[in-house]
């Protein structure tokens, strides 16, 4: 932002809005599902059998919302992932935290989560890695605690 | 078939972190540039379409309702187009959409964007990631960032020395750029010791925030005729989307861009281009980091796939070089007030009459290519445009 300086005009305000925003038809199963029974759902279409997570009402490719719900196995494959050293409000941190993508087995999908339990050196893209539950779940994404490296 | 268009003339102005002007002032600045260069009128201008990548960055909602005046538009059909920082080239798209059509014969596009007046870009941009899926588990642009560069890299073995050679190159080419915000005379051991944001990502390998605008003319063929004996054409458009579910798409494979590549094919396709490598003379690159140059040099065909290292490494982009790249500076040298990317395509247009100033590549340009992307990795607008 900006300095404010004496010679300068400017005006401070601010835009604070809460809001409650649906989680969709689709967000409703999946998130009812990781809370009640640490299941993570995706919708398979019917048409081209493709599993698609984070799960919707209907299938991108193929156009259609003949979907059928399945339930995907809390283990996949790291895509990619991220580091930072700063958290959310900007402190320096000595520790990283780290975010990583992970394409889940036996799906056409994934989901972005924390990675827990590992460094940054640790992981490799293409590694196995299995979702961690939080016991406490309340339906929403921190329902996953974070993905760590698959235990053999 | 649709008419064709000319860019008739160009606004600029400086690239400043913070500017004291309004969004209206700005853009008053460049509307009268761009009007001048082009020894057009205010009256000529049938239309205005603006273009804004992200109205939370200035506070005010629908912000293009503050220039119509400005712009030249009172009392005129406008419109204004959002496509994250793809708008940078999308909206030169819809206004040639407006001329093309038949509908109008002169159009000003006005683009622009003010980062410096809310508490903190970060905390804007995490306005724009899924309120459910995403944004709750706290994803920043640094992070956002370091998940493609990962991804790139990794797939194609493209290396940080390489990514830090697009910073000296962009950053020193702005030194030529009077608008330019941040021209610097880098070294690459200069860009490698710069903090990481999130790895591979360094403060040297970033564009910065910055406020500005941008304006273009565009013109139907009888009027471009009536206004130049040299008109530049716009000979190619096109733009590809992707899905905001990141995580679940058919190529989840982050560092090769799909969207990217099929907008570039549909703008050479229209333009007639086979061979960009061979048949582009010029390029302006998005680059609001130094990988997504490289990303986005391969995604037009301006290097094999993969070879955007090679590319940096051969002297290929450099301003002297074969195909340069960004001899404007880019986003990096210049500034990125996100929506007002459409500098890249100004400077395409600057570079190919000749009126780059110190910026003006030695070799002979007649055909340019330029791009915007943005989004939840997902927008990628391309225009070539070029003499007959």
């Amino acid at each position: 932002m900006a300095k404010k300086k004496q010679d300068l005009f400017t005006y401070d305000g601010q835009i604070q809005i809460s809001y409650r925003w649906s989680v969709g038809q689709a967000g409703e199963r999946f998130f009812a599902e990781l809370r009640d029974h640490k299941r993570i759902m995706g919708a398979r279409c019917r048409k081209c059998s493709r599993i698609l997570v984070p799960p919707r009402t209907f299938c991108e490719e193929c156009f259609v919302q003949e979907m059928e719900w399945v339930e995907v196995e809390p283990k996949g494959t790291l895509v990619t992932f991220g580091d930072s050293y700063f958290s959310t409000d900007g402190k320096r941190l000595k520790d990283p935290w780290m975010l990583g993508i992970v394409r889940l087995n036996g799906s056409d999908g994934g989901l972005i989560h924390y990675i827990g339990e590992a460094r940054p050196e640790d992981l490799k893209i293409g590694m196995s890695m299995e979702v961690v539950f939080n016991e406490k779940r309340e339906g929403n994404i921190f329902d996953i605690r974070y993905f760590r490296p698959a235990k053999k | 078939m649709a008419r064709r268009v000319a860019i008739v003339g160009v606004g600029m102005q400086k690239y400043e972190f913070h500017k004291t002007q309004t969004v209206e002032e700005m853009i008053f600045e460049v509307a009268l540039d761009a009007l001048e260069r082009s020894k057009l009128s205010r009256d000529d201008i049938e239309a205005v379409v603006f273009g804004s990548a992200v109205d939370a960055m200035c506070g005010i909602h629908n912000s293009d309702k503050v220039a119509i005046a400005a712009s030249g538009g009172l009392l005129k059909p406008t419109m204004r187009n959002s496509t994250s920082g793809s708008t940078a080239i999308s909206t030169p798209i819809l206004g040639y959409d407006h001329v093309a059509s038949g509908l109008h014969d002169i159009v000003m596009v006005i683009c622009y964007e003010k980062m410096s007046e809310n508490e903190a870009a970060q905390k804007v941009f995490s306005t724009v990631y899924d309120e459910v899926f995403v944004r709750p588990i706290g994803l920043n642009v640094p992070i956002q960032c370091s998940l493609e560069a990962r991804a790139y890299l990794h797939r194609y073995g493209i290396t940080e020395r390489q990514m830090a050679k697009v910073s000296v190159k962009n950053r020193g080419n702005a030194l030529g750029n009077p608008y330019a915000q941040l021209p610097m005379k880098l070294t690459i051991e200069d860009v490698l010791a710069s903090p990481y944001l999130s790895w591979p990502v360094k403060l040297l390998d970033t564009s910065p925030v910055t406020d500005g605008a941008r304006a273009v003319i565009l013109a139907s063929e009888d009027v471009a005729r009536e206004i130049t004996d040299d008109p530049v054409w716009i000979k190619g458009v096109g733009r590809g989307a992707d899905s905001v579910w990141f995580m679940g798409r058919k190529n989840y494979d982050l560092g090769r861009l799909d969207y990217a590549y099929l907008a570039g094919k549909q703008a050479y396709d229209m333009a007639g281009i086979k061979n960009p490598m061979t048949e582009i003379d010029y390029a302006e690159v998005y680059d609001p980091f130094t990988y997504k140059e490289m990303q986005h040099c391969e995604a037009m065909g301006l290097c094999p796939e993969g070879g955007a290292g090679r590319m940096i490494d051969e002297g290929v982009s450099l301003k002297d070089g074969p195909l340069p790249v960004n001899a404007s500076g880019g986003l990096m040298g210049e500034g990125n007030p996100i929506g007002a990317g459409m500098s890249r395509l100004c400077w395409c247009y600057l570079q190919i009459k000749g009126e780059a100033g110190d910026c003006q590549v030695p070799k002979e340009v007649n055909t340019a290519v330029t791009n915007g992307w943005g989004g939840m990795y997902q927008y990628n607008a391309v225009m070539v445009i070029g003499r007959d």
